[in-house]
């Protein structure tokens, strides 16, 4: 079976495995979510020792994971992303961020991929209130070679971190050489006519964006932020220059996050037209992907229409 | 005196004296602060760095020593005169506390002070923290203890009966933990505000070896501590009896003293004319 083949879930569990066989000081702390966040059976079989499961208690098991990395453990603690960004903000905040204790916080399910579960677990705000937050490190990978990469990434570096995890089987966009790099947006595809800014589950889709328009003439270059903090603010600025507009898509309320960030540093370097596609600041609800891609504008339709209007006017 | 010295009562009373002026005279001079749960606990703190406590100060980050959190992080002034005391830093930074760019913030910080072993003050969560850290000990192999310090009004929160379930869990018998009931919070007393009795039933039912002693008797603090230590099995709660603000009678046992202003030199007079132990020179 090819990576990409494997559920993200089943890639992050394999690859906490390999971390913990490489360095047993890794350990993976769940809060009664180890099956949805796939560590369970996959890591509690493999390396019972190195697991550890909080009950569902999240604020509890953020701190308890500060206190683990305090002592030299590097956690890895998972919970549905709405759990883990705004149920525990203030133990992320102090126990992790301000105390510079070294924990990953794996928020799973972002957004819309919540789906069944509905509007009281859609979170839309993880990349917004987190990347607020000093001494925090905030990505999201857009496939399964980026998740592993990035893990192993993390798992080197002594930065309180935050990751989305998408969990179902996803698109490769990468293949196994590549390498995550926090302080570079990725260019997946050089263009001239418009900037074209995704993130996480959304570049599954904005490739495809990119072709489509490419059929009709229309010249995108995608950028791929994997890192929404840091942020990299020069790839952003020399492609504006180049385009002159920016059209950004993410699985999140459009007040904030990725785009949040995109004008910012338009704002301040190098103003530009953006057009930010998400969630117009609305909480989630119990449907499918497809019908909220429609209601809320940011689905693949929607992006390449937003790209034409900026292009054409 | 030095690290775990022999114990002399008339020496240790006049420590927690010197203690006393000092911690009121920090706070004060920064022109407000939390008094009472401070002075409440002068003589478990004490106790710990005198008596209990494997640490290092010329090596505040030794693997084996014992780890101490005081998870009510506003009782910082206790722990500074202790660390100061012990020489972890110069007793010349005491009087900085709260000023600008200090080491010593009203709220215990790991990054900025030598020896403090977590950043401490949004309530509840030090406790979980020193869960983690006693967690860590017991899969590393270690064989030293978690001290952790909380507040009763702190235990108003849901993260410490979180903590609790986890560390009797996790059977964290490494870490023992001491419940300052002072009865006292911000807006009241604790039964007013939030009734935590029947406490040491509750500690129990959470599967906790459960003490009670005098906060301020030192040798019960000893005695209790070191049977603390001595559970196997389960963590450790010891539910220490103290008075808010002790020694300073004008604020004892007043939820008042929780945070006291101090806004010129005749509050500060005050204050400092209020301690009801011999005068002593401040050595800074």
């Amino acid at each position: 079976m090819k990576l990409h083949e494997k559920e993200m879930r089943a890639v992050y569990a394999e690859t906490l495995n390999e971390l913990i066989e490489e360095n047993s000081n890794v350990v993976c702390v769940e809060a009664d979510l180890s099956k949805a966040s796939g560590t369970n059976p996959e890591v509690i079989n493999k390396h019972p020792e190195n697991f550890i499961n909080c009950g569902v208690a999240e604020a509890n098991m953020v701190s308890v994971s500060a206190g683990l990395a305090k002592e030299g453990k590097i956690p890895f603690c998972a919970t549905f992303s709405c759990f883990a960004s705004r149920r525990v903000y203030d133990q992320v905040t102090i126990s992790c961020a301000y105390a510079n204790n070294n924990v990953k916080i794996i928020g799973t399910a972002p957004g819309i991929t919540q789906g069944p579960n509905g509007g009281t677990h859609m979170c839309f705000q993880d990349l917004a209130i987190m990347r607020t937050m000093p001494n925090l490190h905030v990505y999201s990978p857009c496939d399964v070679y980026e998740l592993k990469s990035m893990m192993h990434y993390m798992a080197h570096d002594e930065q309180p971190t935050y990751m989305q995890l998408v969990r179902p089987a996803l698109k490769p966009i990468f293949n196994d050489s590549y390498e995550f790099n926090p302080n570079k947006a990725v260019k997946i595809s050089e263009g001239s006519d418009v900037t074209l800014i995704s993130t996480g589950y959304m570049t599954q889709f904005t490739p495809q964006v990119v072709e489509e328009l490419a059929a009709e003439g229309i010249n995108v270059e995608l950028l791929h932020y994997p890192s929404i903090k840091p942020f990299d603010a020069e790839t952003l600025i020399k492609s504006a220059q180049k385009t002159d507009a920016v059209v950004v898509v993410e699985n999140q309320n459009i007040i904030g996050g990725l785009g949040g960030a995109v004008c910012e540093v338009l704002s301040e370097h190098c103003p530009t037209r953006v057009k930010r596609l998400g969630v117009p600041d609305k909480f989630g609800e119990v449907a499918t992907e497809q019908y909220l891609f429609d209601k809320h504008g940011f689905g693949p339709e929607q992006v390449k229409e937003a790209c034409r209007l900026m292009v054409n006017g | 005196m030095n690290a775990n010295v022999e114990f002399n009562h008339e020496e240790f009373d006049a420590l927690a004296n010197e203690f006393r002026a000092v911690i009121t005279d920090i706070i004060c001079r920064s022109g407000s602060g939390h008094v009472g749960g401070a002075l409440s606990l002068v003589e478990t703190v004490i106790t710990l760095y005198y008596r209990v406590m494997n640490v290092d100060p010329k090596n505040p980050l030794m693997a084996e020593r014992d780890r101490f959190i005081i998870s009510k992080g506003h009782a910082g002034p206790v722990a500074y005169a202790a660390l100061a005391y012990k020489g972890f830093f110069p007793k010349s930074w005491l009087p900085t506390l709260n000023e600008n760019g200090t080491r010593l913030p009203s709220h215990m910080d790991q990054i900025q002070t030598p020896g403090v072993d977590m950043s401490t003050g949004s309530l509840g969560q030090g406790f979980s923290c020193a869960c983690g850290v006693a967690l860590a000990g017991k899969m590393n192999g270690e064989n030293h203890h978690v001290f952790c310090i909380i507040g009763d009004g702190e235990s108003n929160e849901g993260q410490v009966w979180e903590a609790g379930m986890f560390a009797a869990h996790h059977k964290l018998d490494n870490l023992v933990t001491i419940c300052d009931y002072n009865k006292l919070q911000i807006d009241g007393t604790t039964q007013e505000v939030m009734g935590l009795e029947p406490l040491t039933d509750k500690w129990r039912a959470f599967g906790w070896e459960v003490f009670e002693m005098d906060g301020h008797d030192w040798n019960d603090i000893y005695a209790t501590v070191n049977k603390a230590k001595a559970v196997t099995g389960k963590p450790s709660m010891i539910i220490a009896h103290t008075i808010k603000a002790k020694g300073l009678p004008m604020l004892e046992n007043t939820a008042g003293s929780h945070n006291i202003k101090v806004p010129d030199a005749a509050a500060y007079q005050k204050f400092m004319d209020g301690l009801s132990g011999k005068k002593v020179e401040l050595p800074y």
